[in-house]
């Protein structure tokens, strides 16, 4: 468990995709998003699957990742698959089972929405898995900015983000070391009736929520003393530049888009 | 054989690129009744290694053993294993949880299912072995201590459960010097009185070098060094090239040898270096 969410998603790596501006790699993905859901046909849904496919190939990052993202959506592959073989009439009939039969339409289109569906979650691990969370985080803060015209206090708010992605490994490891210790001490976090079990946790939730609030105290303490005042502009360590490159890849992008609404895909 | 591992290493998240093996092929032992010392830089495996010596972790391979146990094996066996071997974690008064002194040192004899008065009797002698009276201190609320009672509370919390071994993990942390000298003078009287065992992981080596009867030298996972302390701390530029820093006694002794004086160079605690430098004094008033 604890590995899955130490480090969010992120792949380490040096690929083309892993370099990409942040800000490219999630408005790229939105357009594409888009693109998804507006396709129709087979041919363009599989060519996207093979341009998934390829940039996933592109990344080195092993595939078992991809597939372990995948997981999560096998229950609503399966929901649809039934949806749409048991209940979507028109075509030849496949199959007959009593008074239900399976139609070739259906069996078209739960396929189609099954592809869609993969190569969707697809694209979005390929942003996830190449990407920090703390760059993720600061690609999202500046695609929040316009609504701090409407009072949203966006910089906060992705300051909030990004601090609680930075401590949850922090906050894990010391869970992990809290429930060690007092193991050690003869706990049993194991056994033993669920209230039970809840109530063996009063050992570790107290001295967590201690460090933790004396955590969030001295950084708050530290970040005054670095001149942090809630409102100010702030200004980045690491500025991240739109490279040449990160322009074509929008570039391709936006074309592809282009390309399946003209021809009508 | 009494407490030790053998060939033992311990690779955390394997099969990730975030793989890292904190522990290499490491085999020592230990005697009943030895006090021996852990020493490295920071990152050199030295935590990972008394988790395992606890149960905490499993090993990758190898195997760690106590009194004849194998301590890798699942089962009723560990918890059995574990209540001889108390572990002292670095800044042990972090887990405190309770509302009276008496129930953070409960906590431990209570989990091993004893009965109330028993619990009460042990509560009461480990309060009283580290020094502290159990009447005045057992309603208190365990945050009102100062720094160093705080520590010995945590002490205690694990000597009720009466342990053959006592493992400590930078026990000396944030305490100031006259807070580390009790710490130690009771360690030693525990060790000599009781016959505990004790391993210490600790970089403030001038306190409790003189204490130790085995010293073990980790670096990068790997034990590279293991014996007398008269042995490791008598090579003193091995260890300063691992960035370690080898108890002060034994650098004074090292710099008048330097400045051409007749001292012997396996001297590594207060009472033999003073000894040593009164001998030198009375060899020049002759």
């Amino acid at each position: 468990m604890s590995r899955s969410i130490t480090l969010g998603q992120y792949y380490p790596g040096k690929s083309l995709i892993h370099r990409l501006n942040p800000r490219a790699k999630i408005l790229s993905l939105v357009m594409v998003l888009i693109l998804l859901f507006s396709l129709h046909t087979y041919e363009a849904l599989l060519a996207q699957l093979a341009v998934a496919l390829l940039l996933i190939w592109n990344t080195r990052v092993p595939f078992r990742y991809f597939l372990r993202g995948l997981r999560p959506i096998l229950y609503i592959a399966l929901f649809a698959i039934i949806i749409y073989f048991f209940f979507t009439s028109g075509g030849v009939v496949l199959l007959r089972i009593g008074f239900i039969t399976v139609e070739s339409h259906g069996v078209q289109q739960g396929i189609f929405i099954i592809l869609r569906l993969i190569t969707l979650v697809l694209f979005s691990l390929l942003l996830t898995l190449t990407t920090t969370p703390l760059a993720l985080t600061h690609g999202i803060g500046y695609f929040l900015k316009p609504l701090r015209y409407v009072g949203l206090p966006t910089e906060e708010i992705a300051m909030i983000m990004a601090i609680a992605l930075r401590f949850i490994p922090t906050l894990m490891e010391e869970s992990q070391r809290l429930m060690r210790a007092q193991v050690s001490r003869g706990a049993d976090f194991e056994t033993g009736s669920i209230f039970r079990r809840a109530k063996s946790l009063v050992p570790l939730i107290v001295p967590l929520f201690v460090s933790a609030f004396r955590r969030a105290d001295d950084l708050a303490l530290a970040m005054e003393a670095r001149g942090y005042r809630v409102g100010a502009v702030r200004t980045r360590m690491y500025e991240d530049t739109i490279m040449p490159l990160d322009w074509t890849v929008l570039l391709v992008v936006i074309a592809m888009v282009a390309v399946a609404w003209i021809l009508g895909l | 054989m009494f407490i030790g591992t053998d060939r033992l290493t311990h690779t955390y998240m394997p099969g990730t690129p975030y793989a890292k093996k904190a522990l290499d092929n490491v085999s020592f032992e230990i005697k009943q009744g030895g006090f021996a010392l852990v020493i490295g830089r920071s990152g050199s495996g030295k935590s990972t290694l008394i988790q395992h010596l606890n149960g905490l972790l499993k090993p990758t391979s190898g195997r760690v053993f106590f009194d004849g146990h194998d301590l890798g094996q699942k089962g009723s066996e560990l918890l059995k294993i574990r209540r001889k071997i108390g572990l002292v974690f670095q800044m042990p008064e972090e887990l405190f949880f309770s509302e009276t002194i008496f129930d953070e040192i409960a906590f431990a004899p209570r989990n091993l299912g004893l009965e109330e008065t028993e619990v009460q009797t042990r509560v009461i002698e480990a309060l009283e072995e580290v020094g502290m009276e159990a009447e005045q201190f057992i309603d208190r609320h365990p945050f009102q201590l100062s720094a160093g009672q705080k520590r010995m509370v945590a002490l205690a919390a694990v000597l009720s459960l009466r342990p053959e071994v006592l493992i400590l993990d930078e026990p000396t942390a944030g305490l100031d010097h006259s807070g580390q000298k009790i710490l130690f003078k009771l360690l030693a009287s525990l060790n000599k009185k009781k016959n505990m065992t004790f391993i210490i992981c600790t970089h403030h080596l001038d306190q409790v070098a003189a204490l130790a009867d085995q010293v073990l030298v980790l670096q990068e996972g790997r034990l590279v060094m293991d014996g007398f302390p008269q042995k490791i701390f008598g090579r003193r530029s091995q260890l300063i090239e691992m960035g370690l820093s080898p108890p002060v006694t034994a650098e004074i002794m090292a710099d008048l040898a330097e400045r051409g004086l007749d001292v012997r160079s396996d001297i590594f605690n207060l009472e033999d270096a003073r000894a040593e430098i009164n001998r030198l004094r009375r060899h020049r008033v002759k």
